[in-house]
């Protein structure tokens, strides 16, 4: 009833005057239940519609999948809270990671070097996006143009071939399952309650919250919003080369054309997550929650042999609704 | 009076026991208004008072409880904006609707529909110059970007806009806050004209001197109710100012202090965006120093320097005895100044976030340990704000949205207390904010100027700064009138200062 | 900007043009014969096209990413439909996309929702169907009716063929329609303003569909044209069209906040990109490096027009705080 009554208000007078407090709190708790529900049910659809889900080959494929678009998401989560809506270069800059670390190792750089630069390089790539950002420039347009060049530098790095890499010093990295879980998921785990403390518990976390919540009133208050902005990318840049790394330890090789459909899995799993495009708030958690959900879904299809194109068309349209309706639930609050 | 409505001085509008009612507060009781055609009507009236209110409804923006509308004899709904413009209504606001990148042409073309749909810039040129004549731009070549015309220009092609739409009925908001001295004579001119050619002007305004110079008549607004309309020939300007002030409940301001400390911050020659005069001024420990001013008075000016907000074009700062250079908020916030603008929507809450956060947001070093938030010293912080500001406890984790327009705006006052400062800066303390939680924000800045905090209040509001100032500073059209203790100064002379200042101390202003 | 300001700003940018065209034009024997313009001229047909549609929807203030998308997706539908004949299957593609075009105007005018984030969507999902109608396989011509597209290849006057006179007459015909018509002029008042030209009583959603519309069909135009020429269509193709198309609108003056550019700017930021993507790939670079070329321009236009705002902000308020009182 309060519902309907804010509405008659809003379209009264074209600005609802007192917000229910109870729907505004509870929206967050709404629509993690949401996802939790929903991983459940997919969980036990796939379950009882096709056997193999059940089978331990499968299962494994599901959660390093669900790891690697969640470690991706967990850095995306900070760009989108951050107010900067999303970067379209993750995808490229995995890629680019992973053949940088192709290359190195194959290169006999060694294990522990190769790791370092990886990382660090990758870190560097989200930093000089969050620079131009941070200056002023659209975040969609620039990560779009730096996602080109990413993948044009990866082509170049690999000379469009297989970069094999002719070391098994990383397998344990891709391979290995310390008390049965694989690293990747390990990884995941520590990253998203990392990413989750340093929202919640820093300085760092705070200052990117209220960069996202109100740009003009931050600034205000002396907050430097352009660090804002530089963390999510930096973050992010970190996550694409932890996944980076992933596929070329665990297969052996590196190869440019990796980790295909990998951006969109990541802003579906944001969305779906329940974090707002308008920034300034959600948690990783939510888009952690929103990326098993989303890999459960790949693996769903792709074991009923639904086609990539059946797939990649239910996430568009997936993405495209869960925009429209997180729109005119935020317009009736707002 | 005529009712053939083609009949120059025949009544163009009437509005009859018009009510508007917001929550508890009657912002309009019953109130009735008639328009001549051909005259210039001119609204008078402090804030609240309830002319802005009979503006919006005639433009359409609101809606009446009760009341009938009549434009030439015909009752009217007007639902919607679009409804009024189509009754012949036209509302010229401060915000302009001028899309900067499109020539002037453009921009009065736009919108209005039966068009043709091939559109060249001569023919444009064409169509827009008898309205440019109108308003005087007869010299602006149609084809210029609007963007690159000044605000005074902008505005008059807004009018031409509006001309060309059919307004018989034109309502301007004061149309000469932001203009110099020749571009306000221009907009005069205007009026004059198209009130000769027979349309209706409502122009509502508060500099006093502009009244007597266009308008026919005058309808003064107090506390929701309208007077009589008032012939302006013949009328004196003592008599209308004691018109224009009513008596309001003066127990919402607490007692004032019995003395204050030594000069904190010393203003000498400053000049900055909106002054026109150099400034100069102390403002002591335990002081409030009220500026008051209207739109346009500048007054505002003053704090966005000290601020940092906007540059300093001239003079200096001394903040006890070391001379500021602030060029940022950041700079403002390290030797402790506070600042709160007057819009608490845009830059003054994060709508989004708990109060815990948003009380502490200026102050975020003070929750830091090791880079890490402490949440015992966050709420400590926040409590002890809430306390002093009495906002219920109980509202510290809801979202800064959800409260009241008096409680945001004690949010957005409030946190300043957080970087524990020696000066506050408060641009319209009170803007949007019902009475109860008035008296409380007023009971707290006494409270703080107390314990020893400068504080310097910019407030339009006539008996707010009679109320609670220690000090006031007048202003107008970006010039000092005069400086004076509160208990000397009467409500007449703040009231004459800031719309009509005459041989007053500046000196021949008009 | 006025008049005078506008043809400096072209100006400007012809110049740089031609600065990369001497660039490779020295170096390349090739670079400046006829055949050599005349396959400079097939090559960009694709790009002006679609450039133009995008081009569009940003003077609009918004933004559509899925011409990429749509443009294979076009193309898969028209190789498959051809059997009808090659001009209905054209006009029959164009309809189509014009259509997806005007339906994603809709909801994003209707839902006042952001373009650029709705448009992931799409972009996402158009692929996804383009990958099921053409079953995840690029789909050819059936071979009897290759023939019927040799036109496409005929030359008049040494360097012009059918696909670059279509592209000519395209700018020319939305050139025309932005400059002189109402519905053009609306689309420049919606980008240059949108809260301004709401309050002016200018109607948001017609021109929001009315330019998404233009970038829908012209990117299926593009699609389409290109997958004719070439007898096939593959649903993973026109993968670099976005970035290449956004990269021509900058380099032509097309603002990213809407409200500012004209087709001559377009046509000229083509050319900037064709020049330079060509050069780069006659000097013996791989095709991945002609991608990572065109990002690197496209990342420099960025910052450069960055920059150019804040200095133009800076000296705005310079100027303000001047003009006192």
């Amino acid at each position: 009833m309060r519902s309907l009554r804010i509405v008659a208000d809003l379209l009264q007078t074209g600005s609802a005057r007192e917000i229910d407090a109870a729907l505004l709190a509870r929206r967050r708790w709404i629509t993690t239940t949401f996802v939790v529900l929903g991983i459940l049910i997919l969980f036990v659809a796939a379950g009882v519609t096709t056997p193999v889900f059940l089978t331990f080959q499968n299962l494994l494929v599901v959660i390093r999948n669900a790891s690697i678009t969640g470690i991706i998401a967990l850095g995306m989560s900070y760009v989108t809270i951050s107010g900067n809506l999303f970067a379209l270069s993750a995808e490229e800059l995995s890629i680019l990671s992973a053949c940088i670390f192709g290359w190195l190792l194959r290169a006999k750089f060694g294990l522990a070097t190769s790791l370092l630069v990886t990382l660090v390089g990758a870190g560097c790539g989200g930093a000089v996006q969050g620079g131009i950002i941070a200056l002023g420039a659209d975040p969609i347009i620039t990560t779009l143009a730096f996602g080109g060049f990413f993948r044009g530098v990866a082509s170049v790095v690999s000379g469009n071939q297989n970069i094999l890499l002719g070391t098994h010093a990383a397998q344990w990295l891709g391979t290995g399952r310390p008390l049965g879980v694989p690293t990747q998921s390990w990884a995941f785990v520590i990253l998203t309650l990392l990413a989750w403390f340093v929202l919640q518990k820093t300085r760092i976390g705070r200052l990117v919250v209220l960069t996202g919540a109100n740009r003009a009133a931050a600034t205000a208050a002396a907050l430097r919003v352009g660090q804002g902005a530089l963390i999510g990318m930096v973050l992010l840049g970190v996550c694409c080369g932890i996944a980076g790394i992933s596929a070329p330890a665990q297969f052996g090789y590196a190869v440019a054309n990796l980790y295909q459909g990998l951006n969109f899995d990541v802003i579906a799993a944001i969305l779906v997550g329940g974090i707002a495009l308008r920034g300034g708030q959600g948690s990783p958690i939510q888009a952690a929650l929103g990326a098993i959900f989303i890999s459960l879904l790949e693996n769903f299809m792709l074991l009923h042999d639904f086609t990539t194109g059946f797939r990649t068309t239910v996430v568009g349209a997936l993405v495209a609704a869960a925009t429209c309706l997180f729109h005119v639930l935020q317009r009736s609050r707002a | 009076m005529d009712n053939n409505p083609t009949a120059a001085g025949a009544v163009v509008l009437r509005m009859r026991g018009i009510v508007k009612r917001y929550a508890a507060v009657a912002a309009l009781q019953g109130v009735d208004f008639t328009l001549l055609r051909g005259e210039v009507m001119a609204l008078l009236g402090e804030n609240g008072a309830g002319k802005s209110t009979l503006v919006k409804i005639l433009a359409g923006l609101e809606r009446p409880d009760a009341g009938t509308i009549e434009i030439n004899g015909q009752v009217i709904r007007l639902r919607t904006p679009t409804h009024s413009l189509q009754a012949g209504v036209a509302y010229v606001t401060q915000e302009l609707s001028i899309v900067a990148p499109l020539s002037v042409a453009e921009n009065i073309c736009l919108g209005g529909g039966g068009r043709s749909a091939i559109w060249t810039s001569r023919q444009l040129a064409d169509q827009v110059r008898p309205f440019l004549a109108l308003v005087g731009l007869d010299k602006i070549d149609p084809t210029t970007p609007a963007g690159s015309l000044s605000v005074a220009q902008q505005q008059l092609v807004e009018i031409a806009r509006l001309l060309s739409r059919n307004a018989r009925i034109l309502i301007l908001d004061e149309p000469t806050a932001a203009l110099s001295d020749a571009e306000i004579e221009k907009v005069k001119l205007v009026v004059r004209n198209l009130a000769a050619e027979g349309r209706s002007i409502i122009y509502v305004t508060h500099r006093l001197g502009e009244v007597f110079e266009i308008a026919d008549r005058v309808t003064i607004f107090r506390n929701g109710r309208s007077f009589e309309p008032v012939r302006v020939a013949g009328l004196d300007i003592d008599e209308l100012i004691e018109h224009l002030l009513g008596r309001r409940l003066e127990q919402m301001f607490p007692p004032r202090s019995a003395g204050f400390g030594p000069v904190l911050l010393s203003l000498h020659d400053v000049v900055a965006p909106g002054l026109v005069k150099p400034v100069s001024l102390d403002l002591h420990e335990g002081e409030i120093f009220c500026l008051a001013g209207q739109l346009g008075s500048g007054a505002n000016a003053v704090v966005r320097a000290i601020a940092g907000v906007v540059p300093r074009d001239a003079g200096s700062i001394t903040l006890r005895t070391t001379p500021q250079r602030p060029r940022s908020v950041r700079d403002a916030i390290s030797v402790k100044i506070g600042y709160c603008s007057d819009d608490r929507k845009r830059d003054g809450i994060f709508a989004v976030r708990n109060l815990y956060e948003n009380l502490t947001a200026p102050a975020l070093r003070r929750i830091t340990v090791a880079g890490l938030l402490s949440r015992k010293r966050e709420v400590a912080i926040s409590t002890k704000l809430a306390q002093l500001f009495e906002i219920a406890a109980d509202r510290l984790g809801s979202s800064a949205g959800k409260l009241s327009g008096g409680n945001q705006q004690k949010v957005a006052l409030g946190k300043w207390l957080a970087i524990e400062p020696s000066v506050l800066l408060v641009e319209e303390p009170t803007r949007g904010v019902d009475v109860g939680a008035r008296a409380e924000i007023y009971r707290h800045l006494r409270t703080l100027a107390n314990r020893g905090l400068a504080i310097m209040v910019v407030s339009s509001d006539n008996q707010e700064v009679l109320g609670l100032a220690d000090t006031v500073a007048t202003f107008f059209r970006g010039r000092l009138v005069r400086i004076a203790g509160a208990n000397t100064l009467k409500a007449e002379e703040l009231f004459r200062d800031v719309t009509h200042p005459g041989d007053a101390a500046a000196g021949g202003i008009t | 900007m006025n008049r005078r300001e506008m043809l400096i700003d072209l100006g400007v940018r012809a110049g740089f043009m031609l600065v990369i065209y001497l660039v490779f034009a020295v170096q390349l024997p090739n670079y400046h014969s006829a055949a050599g313009f005349a396959a400079l001229l097939d090559s960009a047909v694709l790009f002006g096209v679609v450039s133009v549609g995008v081009g569009i929807s940003m003077i609009a203030g918004e933004f559509d990413l899925s011409v990429g998308s749509l443009a294979a997706l076009t193309g898969v539908i028209v190789i498959q439909i051809v059997g009808i004949g090659v001009l209905p299957a054209l006009i029959l593609g164009v309809l189509f996309a014009a259509v997806i075009g005007s339906l994603q105007g809709l909801v994003i005018g209707l839902l006042g929702i952001n373009s650029l984030v709705f448009t992931i969507g799409t972009l996402i999902g158009l692929r996804g169907v383009a990958l099921l109608v053409s079953h995840e396989n690029s789909v050819s011509m059936p071979i009897p009716l290759l023939s019927e597209t040799d036109f496409f290849t005929e030359r008049f006057l040494r360097v012009l063929s059918p696909l670059s006179v279509g592209m000519v007459v395209v700018f020319v015909a939305f050139g025309l329609f932005l400059r002189f018509t109402r519905w053009g002029r609306e689309i420049y008042a919606i980008g240059g303003g949108r809260s301004e030209a709401r309050a002016a009583g200018v109607p948001l959603l017609r021109p929001m569909v009315i330019a998404f519309t233009c970038s829908g069909a012209l990117a299926g135009l593009g699609g389409a044209a290109l997958s004719l020429r070439l007898g096939s269509a593959s649903p993973l193709g026109f993968e670099t069209l976005l970035i290449a198309a956004v990269t021509t609108c900058l380099l032509g003056g097309i603002g990213l906040d809407g409200g500012v550019g004209n087709v001559v700017g377009i046509a000229i930021g083509l050319f900037t990109l064709r020049f330079l993507i060509i050069g780069v790939a006659s000097m013996g670079a791989p095709y991945y490096v002609q991608n990572l070329a065109g990002g690197a321009l496209l990342i420099f236009v960025i910052v450069v027009q960055l920059l150019a705002t804040r200095y133009r902000l800076r000296s705005v308020r310079k100027r303000l705080s001047a003009s006192v009182g």
